[in-house]
This record gives structure tokens, C-alpha cells and sequence, in this order.
């Protein structure tokens, strides 16, 4: 489903969307024109905690990873995996996005919403 | 040696401006705030100051995650910290700082500071209460909440580290600091609160591996539930991001409201704690959500009768 425009996200900003089929938000990070979708579920807890400090603030002071502001667990933006922090090791679920003719940002969510259910 | 409880936690942090608006709208005071930090304090003096991360006069930081870079102990009078420095003295270096104030390191490598307190004492009312079968707390005509009702922290109550052995940080903190643990959650860690305050707890354990050393959360006292919930749905309704909460825990009986934070720590409200003395005979429990909670509520949006109660989102 389309979570938004690629217009609307800045190069380096992170924003999360609510999507009605599954309990987690969707975080996207854009870097450049490339877009990565994350579940906004940290793995530290085993059925992952919210990580934004503030309504779409995913990001460490100096925009450089994704963080879990619970503990202060940092992710690498393009893999998703945990680089420092209680979950080292581990990584955040990744949801599959593509941008489409038209500037929007789909992502694609029909497993995440099975496991959901 | 008459430790009161933490006056102050100091933080070094990698977005000044971030942290200086959530501490602002998480109710704390800045005092002498600029772009290089500062201290936030709750109504009675105490409270958080946050540094940058590279700031020079930062005791080294902890080899993890952590952003807490010192725990500042208020005592009752110069002869506590003179005792400390004898104590602490006898295995490592305690430093004397000009002011009076002295620092050392505790046996995990968490960096302390020891100063005559800096809390004002607080005179004011806790929430009241009116109940059938005792006399109403609230005079005829006065109101238990109404929209713009301040909300504020009142005191940091306690803090709660992540330590890889349990057994040494007691060992510290009770033997050498003269801290009592007052109950046990078995299979997270021991309650300790120091000799000269009676709150349930100002310290709490949780044993982790060592490359999770540093501090799960901090909490800071409100004047009763009502504050408690007031302030947690003032936050939510701001964008702040709620982790666990409002409930009321077991081992304290502590209301409680956590929150995540630009500070890699979760920040609490918490209000109507217990408060014990050295009759108290210690408690244990397995750790778990039993324990954890006598009851736990979720905050939702307000709605009013008219057509069913919607969905529970």
C-alpha cells in the first residue's frame, strides 16, 4: 500500500506510518533517493517496542542510524542491523518498499499482517 | 554515612537541542540552560543535566550505549562525605574536588560524585482525596482536577541500572555505602533504597550481559496519581512516545508511567511510593508480569457515550 510521496520525505529524514492491518508503525528512511522500510519494533523485547522518542524522531542526534530510544540501540539505515546497543547482533524486520511511476512510496505489507493476526 | 538519594544524573548527549525540548515539555525546569546544556530540575532542586558527548570535563564514558555519565549523591552534612572518602578510600582513588564535593568510580566502573544535597525542601500538599468513612481532604467547592491543573515532578525518586553482576553492585552499595535492599524480584534484581531516606527504592538492579551496562530508566516523583496520569496524557497528546503505562507496580506500590527518550533511557512518572523503615523485612518474588503490576491501564483517546465504546485503538 502506498505509505506516502517520495516528495514528502527529505533526503535523511524518517518518518512512521500507522498502518491499520498490523499493531507496529512502519518507519521509512530515505537516503538519497533510495527508501527503507522498517517495522518500528525494536528486537531488544521479543515482541519489539516502539523506538521514536517523539512522533516520527527515529533517528540519533546526528542522523547517521536509526535508534531504539528505550536503550539507545543504534541501526545501520540500510540494513537494518543493530551496530550498538542491548540487541547487537540483531536487526530490525525489514519491509519490502518500492517507489512507483508515479512518486509514491509502496510498501508491501501482507506478510507482516498475517504474522499480526 | 547519610546518603538522601540522587540529587542529580548527568547525561552526555548527542543532540543538545532534542533533549532540551523533551526534558522542557517533560515537565523539568532548565536552569542556566544554553547550547552547551545544562540542569533540569523538578520543583525541589533536584533533577538531570545533559552535557554533548564530547564534553571534556565528562567523567570517560562507559564502554556501551549509555548517555549516563555520572550519579550525583546528596548527603546530609560534609562529615557524610568525609566518611564516604574514608570508606570508598581504603581500594581507590577518591578525588577532592574544590568545592567540597568528591568523586570516585563503584566497583562496575560507574562514575559517582558525593556533595552535601542540593534539595530544597518541598512544602505541599499531596493529591486529596475524598471517601466515604474519613474526613473529605478537599474542602466544599474545591475541585480535584480542572483543564489547566499543573502537573509537575517534584523530586528524581530513583534510578535503575543495567549491571552485569548483581552480586558485586550489592556488595557496593549495601556493605561499603550502607544502601538496604528492601525487596527482590528474582531472576531481574534487588530493590536498594539508602540508609537515610525511607522511600522503597532509589536504586534498582537488572543484571545483564556487560555490553549492556548503564541505565534502563530514571523516574521523578509526582504529588499523586491524578498528577501522574495528568502530566503521562499531557505528553502522549504532545507526541511523546509512551512504553509502558499508567499502572501501579507490586514492590513500591508506586503508580507508574514510562516513556521513551532522546536520552537512550526511558523516563518515569511515578507517585505514592512506599516508604519503609529498618523493621521491614525484605520480600521476594519471581520476575515476571505478576509481579510487575497490580493492575495496568492503557492510555486511549477521550470519546463520550452516544453510540458504544469503539474500538479500544
Amino acid at each position: 500500500m502506498e505509505l506516502c510521496r517520495l516528495d514528502d520525505l527529505q533526503n535523511g529524514e524518517a518518518r512512521g506510518f500507522v498502518v491499520p492491518e498490523i499493531d507496529r508503525k512502519i518507519i521509512l528512511v530515505r537516503r538519497e533517493d533510495a527508501v527503507f522500510g522498517y517495522l518500528d519494533a525494536c528486537p531488544h523485547y521479543t515482541d519489539g517496542t516502539p523506538m521514536a522518542w517523539k512522533r516520527n524522531a527515529y533517528l540519533n542526534g546526528a542522523g547517521t542510524h536509526l535508534a531504539c530510544h528505550a536503550h539507545g540501540a543504534l541501526f545501520d539505515i540500510e540494513t537494518g542491523e543493530c551496530v550498538l546497543g542491548p540487541c547487537l547482533g540483531q536487526g530490525l524486520t525489514k519491509v519490502p518498499v518500492n517507489i512507483d511511476k508515479f512518486g509514491g512510496i509502496q510498501a508491501t505489507i501482507g506478510i507482516l499482517a498475517e504474522e499480526s493476526a | 554515612m547519610n546518603i538522601i538519594g540522587t540529587d542529580y544524573l548527568i547525561f552526555g548527549v548527542d543532540d543538545i537541542a532534542a533533549c532540551t525540548e523533551y526534558l522542557t515539555a517533560f515537565g523539568l525546569t532548565p536552569v542556566g540552560v544554553d547550547d552547551s546544556g545544562g540542569l533540569f530540575e523538578a520543583l525541589d532542586g533536584t533533577g538531570v543535566i545533559i552535557r554533548t558527548k564530547g564534553d571534556p570535563d565528562l567523567p570517560a564514558p562507559l564502554p556501551t550505549a549509555t548517555m549516563l555519565r555520572q550519579q550525583v549523591y546528596g548527603v546530609r552534612d560534609a562529615s557524610d562525605i568525609e566518611a564516604i572518602a574514608t570508606e570508598l578510600g581504603k581500594d581507590r582513588k577518591v578525588h577532592r574536588l574544590a568545592d567540597g564535593t568528591i568523586e570516585t568510580v563503584d566497583d562496575l566502573g560507574f562514575s559517582l560524585k558525593f556533595q552535601v544535597t542540593k534539595r530544597r525542601k518541598l512544602d505541599m500538599p499531596a493529591e486529596r482525596i475524598n471517601a466515604p468513612g474519613a474526613p473529605a481532604q478537599r474542602g466544599p467547592n474545591e475541585l480535584g482536577v480542572w483543564e489547566t491543573m499543573p502537573a509537575k515532578p517534584r523530586m528524581l525518586s530513583h534510578a535503575v541500572l543495567f549491571v552485569p553482576d548483581i552480586d558485586i553492585a550489592v556488595r557496593f552499595y549495601c556493605d561499603r555505602l550502607g544502601f538496604v535492599i528492601t525487596d527482590t524480584l528474582v531472576g531481574a534484581g534487588p530493590f536498594l533504597r539508602p540508609k537515610a531516606n525511607d522511600d522503597h527504592h532509589t536504586l534498582f538492579f537488572i543484571r545483564t550481559p556487560e555490553y549492556m551496562k548503564g541505565i534502563e530508566h530514571l523516574a521523578f516523583h509526582m504529588g499523586g496519581p491524578t498528577e501522574l496520569v495528568v502530566a503521562g496524557s499531557r505528553f502522549v497528546k504532545a507526541g511523546y512516545e509512551s512504553f509502558w503505562g499508567p499502572g501501579r507496580h507490586k514492590f513500591g506500590s508506586n503508580w507508574f508511567w514510562y516513556f521513551n527518550s532522546p536520552l537512550g533511557t526511558h523516563f518515569e512518572y511515578d507517585a505514592d511510593m512506599d516508604k519503609h523503615d529498618d523493621d521491614w523485612v525484605a520480600r521476594e518474588a519471581p520476575f515476571g508480569p505478576e509481579a510487575s503490576q497490580m493492575f495496568l491501564l492503557q492510555h486511549r483517546e477521550k470519546w463520550a457515550p452516544g453510540g458504544g465504546p469503539g474500538p479500544a485503538r
